[in-house]
């Protein structure tokens, strides 16, 4: 895995555009004015120490941060140029083309197939779109070879990992251009986060992923950007080889060295 | 102190595991007491049960027939199946009042209201559901008897009754849709769902055997209840033939005819707990085959 990528950040080719970014909860800053951009086709690892505001931040992005009650969120996330904190904005909308999948497999008590048409059976899809959604999103997430044949089996009694690349490709079938990951390997055995990450690289292709971990080894494995966030400071951000092997910054440099964190 | 034993030394007299002296002494006789103790106490707590059943079946069953159970007639003083039927009926409609406020106030307090709102209804149905029957029957007269108009009446009755179910539904439904994991919610959020979408699909789904259990429960409280009825409806002896009409119901028998002087009225009061105690003895056994049924299937949900 090399591939730095080579879109100029902040360029017009960005999907996502984060500019200025501030989040509090009440007197306490969990970000403080981060900027970045996120260009299609791309893999951006951000990693940090606990507590860093990474989740907070990736949980902006969606428009999830604020069913945290108390948060207040200032500054402008743009997707496709069009700032998703705009007065006019649904956030159901944004969810819908920014999809997410979280620290843990939240599946629902249905059946697998119900789970992954979740989101199209929430705008009332046709069953044949439905279908040919369903079995292209476990595709790609890579659960198809394992759950095609009972598909009406519930969703619960798949492995944390299946449940996981499920949750996947519950957020893959709405074909939202954006996927968040929060930690999403960190409840995984080594085998299932191999499977995991080999479905993030095949994902990355056609969508922009913003992958939250804390494990630098995986975003060196997975990511082409990296980004250091460090008590809600966005500290530097380029290409994953460049981060981890030449940081700028000395904070940057202790925290991959494993001296904190 | 090396922490090393040599060969054929004597053991530490630390490392003797089977040792039972001192202060350890009295802790291992207190868990053997607690383990006699506690038994004793769940008999002493279950023996009033027991008693009560013994006593209620052995007064009711040997004057009970089956003639007096299915009797309609308004005549015979022994013929219970007005009051069968009717119960029936208040229950029914009852539930259902209860149930419609009770879910639909549970989803609101759960998700759509603010936290300040919501805190306070759950304080007003705390406080509802502590009030003492009496005083609930005592509203439902002044309200729906005399300033509504209804007089002692079917639907009088019903309506407090199902007042004074609601707060049981309605605290079982708040919980059961609160205490749904965050991130089962988010990730219905995450995806695009509407938050009535998110409560209807994902929501209803997991709650439903709490707030069944809640209604069941609600239903065998309210089926023993008397002073709400008894203070808004009085004895009818037909089934009503109207929701104007006034209505006789199980508990209602009791208290009445448990305080008068003919033997014969008394022994119609013990068929009628009879009854009462079988209803809700059947309700409270439902309740725990249907909500361990449906908790299976939650079985493994992000806890």
């Amino acid at each position: 895995m090399t591939a730095a990528s080579d879109a100029p950040m902040g360029s017009d080719a960005a999907v996502l555009n984060v500019r200025k970014l501030s989040v509090a909860a009440k007197e306490r800053k969990i970000l403080d004015q981060v900027s970045l951009s996120f260009p299609a086709r791309s893999l951006t690892a951000v990693i940090g120490p606990s507590g860093c505001g990474k989740t907070t931040f990736v949980r902006t992005l969606n428009r999830m941060a604020e069913l945290t009650p108390g948060l207040r969120v200032s500054g402008s996330v743009e997707y496709l140029g069009q700032d998703i904190y705009a007065s006019d904005v649904n956030p159901v909308l944004v969810r819908r083309r920014i999809g997410m999948v979280f620290q843990r497999p939240t599946v629902f008590p249905k059946s697998i197939f119900e789970n992954a048409a979740f989101g199209l059976r929430l705008v009332h899809e046709d069953e044949g779109v439905i279908d040919q959604a369903v079995t292209e999103s476990l595709q790609r997430s890579g659960l198809w070879d394992e759950v095609k044949d009972d598909l009406d089996r519930p969703a619960l009694s798949l492995s944390g990992g299946q449940q996981q690349r499920l949750c996947i490709a519950r957020a893959l079938a709405t074909r939202p251009r954006v996927i968040l990951m929060d930690e999403p390997t960190s409840a995984l055995d080594p085998a299932a986060t191999q499977r995991v990450e080999a479905t993030m690289q095949r994902l990355k292709e056609d969508h922009v992923i913003v992958l939250v971990t804390h494990n630098v080894g995986q975003a060196a494995r997975v990511s082409d950007r990296t980004a250091f966030l460090h008590s809600g400071h966005l500290v530097e951000i380029g290409a994953t080889a460049e981060i981890l092997e030449r940081p700028k910054d000395p904070l940057t440099e202790q925290f991959i060295t494993g001296r904190f964190g | 102190m090396a922490n090393v034993l040599l060969p054929g030394a004597a053991l530490d007299p630390d490392d003797i595991l089977t040792r039972s002296t001192g202060r350890l002494f009295w802790r291992t006789g207190f868990d053997r007491c607690i383990g006699w103790i506690l038994p004793l106490l769940f008999v002493v707590a279950i023996f009033p049960i027991l008693d009560l059943v013994y006593y209620i079946s052995s007064q009711a069953l040997p004057t009970l027939t089956f003639g007096e159970l299915t009797s309609t007639s308004p005549t015979a003083i022994d013929a219970l199946g007005v009051p069968i039927i009717t119960t029936f009926e208040i229950m029914l409609v009852a539930t259902l009042l209860a149930v419609l406020l009770g879910v639909f106030g549970g989803v609101a307090t759960a998700e759509f209201l603010s936290p300040r709102a919501a805190e306070w209804i759950r304080a007003s149905a705390n406080m509802l559901a502590g009030a003492p029957s009496v005083i609930v029957g005592y509203f439902g007269f002044i309200t729906f008897c005399t300033y509504f108009g209804w007089g002692y009446s079917y639907i009088a009755g019903v309506v407090t009754l199902s007042f004074f179910m609601t707060p049981y539904v309605f605290r079982t439904a708040d919980l059961a849709f609160t205490s749904i994991p965050r991130p089962i919610r988010e990730a219905a959020l995450g995806s695009g769902a509407q938050p009535i979408q998110y409560i209807l699909k994902v929501g209803t789904p997991i709650a439903f055997p709490q707030i069944l259990t809640g209604v069941f429960l609600a239903m065998a409280i309210g089926v023993g209840e008397t002073a709400p009825l008894v203070l808004t409806t009085t004895h009818g002896v037909l089934i009503p033939p109207t929701i104007y009409s006034p209505v006789s119901f199980l508990t209602g028998l009791i208290w009445s005819d448990f305080s008068s002087p003919g033997s014969g009225l008394q022994a119609v009061a013990f068929q009628a707990a009879f009854l009462l105690m079988v209803v809700v003895v059947a309700l409270n056994i439902v309740v725990r085959i249907v909500s361990a049924r449906y908790r299976k299937r939650l079985e493994g949900l992000y806890q």
